[in-house]
């Protein structure tokens, strides 16, 4: 996977005194769905427009596709701006094919895949409503739809989740996942750790304008291992006093304790059969999204941290 | 190309399909025709409910002939018989027998005085008419004893200039209803050019507007270029107005030809009839196509730029001033001259390519100026469409995505170099 998709090198670009996106560095490789995680206002929509070369960067460059994301190079991405921008006064179905159309394809392909895509989304009846007179929700889907309709190589969508109910959000993210199969790549900008964490390869974690982390999630995740494991046993827990491990914390019905090495991992699990307690789980804990969040956005972050667990990268 | 004819058909079909455009199609023209047709109607009504009038003749030689011609007017009127009391004829008037009845003496033969007694004082229609069909009667009388009584006949009728053109070209027969139509055409295309080329202009920056306010560019212009689509849109709007005005001009070209002609025959007294003459021809329509066209797009792109540096409604109220200035002032300064004449300048202010559809279309088709002034203003103006779509389709390709404060003059420059 040498190809890329997009390549950020250097990217700063400022509105006034504020720095939307500060000496910004990314590469996503084709086939690959990143997440682009950061709380508000952390130039997640600046970095997208700046892809999608709505807006040009102040400083460094911005590769599309191995080159300036010119005409042609954009009409390969399907775009969902944050902004739901539809025709608010055009017919669900006329506006898709009106998209459709724009981007090369047959009126008839246009029709005959537009009524696919709003039979799956659950908006066959609405075809013929004016947009306006749907809910956000269902304007939404319709958007995604007008995304996803030419069939793009690549799909960019800027918080393509939220104000959607559970339900939905499945649904999408279930079309996000289907088109990764098919081999696009994806990138989107969330906020919802959670749902990066459910869908995302790869992750980019921005904070202040300023990239935090990115890279594999698996392989982010274990090398952000809070050098923890958990144990949860029946039977009496004084073996554990004689492990000489310090940093032993109740966490409900768990105990987690501090280890960092598979040396380590070892002496506890022989501990416990010598104890003769019956041991239910042992976990080498992973941090979640968040959490490795928080700890390296710092005070940036959203919510203090979770878990008091030190350790640096 | 293609591109450019699905955003023109968009366009074109959304706003065409709106009940604004249906409703500014058809009940301008049925509203303004309605509400002429609906005052002469009240208005002859109006008039034929009256009750009857009648009329006492002093003089006893006149009262025949006024009776008979103010009855051809379409009233009712009873010669009374000069032995009858006034008061009798005023009680007639108090029951509501009577509207009320003319009264006749020697004064009237001398001086042409007469009185008219009634509850209401007579509308100015029937006071013209009155005075009219007693005058003229009493003139009759006169020259009746007269010799030369042709003569004064002719001199009294008002006699008539006629005017003889020294423009090139025209002149001869038929001169003078050249001139009349030649002015009507221009004023009433001026006007027209105004209107059309204020509201559809409005119509594109709206549209720009709303497309980038709810960020629909975005997504639209990572399918296709600015350009194609600030043409599209441009072109879609215009097909639209080609639409309205075509509808427009078929119905009055249909009411000229039919319903003109439909009702002089029913009131023959009237010269209605030869108020056909005085409609634009041909080559007057084609001329004013040609101003249309060239003035829509000129001012369409520079509204879509308008549009396009705006990001609220009531920022583009503002920014569009200067726009609507250059429209208003050319037609503010044609109203000084609708013969078409006035101040020699002003027939070079008219080559002004913004001005020129207000200002030298009616110069035109009115013979005011010469041909080579005309056909110099639509070069002109082929020359500041080009100039005026490269700077606008600039202002327009950066300005859509640019969002929050209008630009200054100076960022406005610097975007149409770095664009």
């Amino acid at each position: 996977m040498t190809e890329l998709a997009v390549r950020l090198s250097g990217v700063t670009k400022s509105f006034g005194s504020h720095t939307a996106v500060s000496d910004f560095d990314l590469d996503i490789p084709r086939g690959a769905i990143v997440g682009l995680l950061g709380p508000n206002g952390s130039g997640k929509t600046t970095m997208i427009r700046m892809i999608m070369a709505i807006l040009l960067p102040d400083r460094g460059t911005v590769e599309l596709f191995g080159g300036f994301p010119d005409f042609a190079r954009r009409s390969r991405v399907g775009y969902l701006p944050e902004e739901r921008g539809v025709y608010e006064k055009m017919k669900v179905l006329e506006q898709l094919v009106f998209l459709g159309e724009l981007r090369g394809l047959t009126r008839q392909m246009a029709r005959s895949r537009a009524g696919h895509w709003l039979e799956r989304l659950g908006l066959a009846e609405w075809s013929g409503k004016k947009v306006q007179e749907l809910s956000k929700g269902m304007q939404q889907k319709v958007q995604f739809i007008g995304t996803v309709l030419h069939d793009p190589d690549m799909l960019i969508l800027d918080e393509p989740f939220s104000g959607l109910d559970p339900i939905n959000q499945d649904v999408l993210e279930a079309i996000v996942r289907e088109e990764r199969e098919r081999g696009k790549t994806i990138l989107f900008s969330t906020h919802l750790m959670e749902q990066a964490e459910r869908l995302c390869e790869r992750v980019c974690l921005i904070s202040r304008s300023r990239k935090v982390l990115d890279g594999d999630l698996k392989k982010l995740k274990r090398r952000e291992r809070s050098g923890a494991v958990a144990v949860e046993f029946e039977g009496d827990d004084r073996w554990l006093m004689r492990l000489g491990i310090r940093d032993i914390e109740r966490v409900d019905d768990a105990h987690h304790l501090s280890a960092v090495d598979q040396a380590q991992y070892d002496a506890i699990l022989a501990a416990a059969m010598e104890a003769g307690v019956a041991l239910r789980r042992f976990e080498v804990l992973e941090p979640s999204l968040r959490e490795i969040f928080v700890r390296h956005a710092g005070e940036q972050a959203e919510e203090p941290p979770m878990a008091a667990m030190g350790g640096a990268r | 190309m293609r591109q450019v004819w699905i955003v023109l058909r968009r366009e074109y079909l959304e706003r065409v399909k709106t009940k604004g455009f249906i409703l500014s199609t058809i009940a301008i023209p049925v509203l303004m025709l309605g509400m002429i047709g609906l005052s002469a109607f009240l208005g002859i009504q109006a008039e034929r409910s009256q009750r009857e009038l009648a009329l006492v003749d002093y003089t006893g030689r006149i009262g025949d002939e006024v009776a008979r011609r103010v009855q051809s007017y379409g009233y009712e009127m009873e010669l009374v018989d000069r032995v009858v009391a006034l008061d009798e004829l005023d009680r007639r008037v108090l029951e509501d027998e009577l509207e009320g009845y003319l009264v006749l003496d020697d004064l009237t033969l001398s001086e042409g005085v007469f009185a008219y007694r009634g509850k209401d004082s007579p509308s100015a229609l029937r006071r013209a008419l009155f005075e009219s069909a007693v005058v003229e009667t009493a003139l009759e009388l006169h020259l009746s004893t007269m010799e030369s009584a042709g003569t004064v006949r002719a001199l009294i009728e008002g006699g008539q200039l006629d005017y003889e053109s020294v423009v090139e070209s025209t002149g001869g027969e038929g001169a003078e209803v050249a001139r009349i139509r030649g002015i009507a055409t221009g004023f009433a295309g001026a006007f027209l050019l105004y209107l059309t080329m204020i509201l559809y202009g409005q119509y594109v920056l709206r549209s720009v507007l709303d497309e980038k306010r709810n960020r629909v560019v975005e997504v639209v212009i990572s399918s296709v270029t600015p350009w194609r689509l600030m043409l599209g849109k441009v072109l879609g709007v215009g097909s639209m107005g080609l639409t309205q005005v075509g509808i427009w001009a078929g119905s009055g070209a249909v009411l000229a030809l039919f319903g003109i002609p439909f009702i002089a025959a029913q009131f023959p007294s009237t010269e209605l009839g030869g108020f056909l003459q005085y409609l634009p021809g041909a080559g007057d329509i084609a001329l004013l196509a040609v101003y249309f066209l060239l003035g829509y797009f000129l001012f369409a792109a520079l509204f879509a730029a308008v549009g396009a540096m705006c990001s609220t409604e009531e920022d583009a109220q503002q920014a569009q001033f200067p726009l609507v200035m250059l429209l208003v002032v050319p037609f503010i300064m044609q109203m000084t001259t609708i013969e078409g004449g006035g101040f020699a300048w002003m027939d070079w202010v008219a080559l002004f390519p913004y001005f020129s559809p207000v200002m030298m279309f009616p110069r035109a088709v009115a013979g005011a100026v010469p041909w080579w002034m005309v056909a110099l203003s639509l070069v002109f103006m082929a020359l500041a469409l080009v100039g005026t779509a490269w700077v606008a389709g600039r202002i327009y390709r950066v300005g859509i995505l640019m969002q929050g404060k209008r630009p200054t003059l100076r960022e406005l420059v610097r975007w149409v170099r770095t664009a």
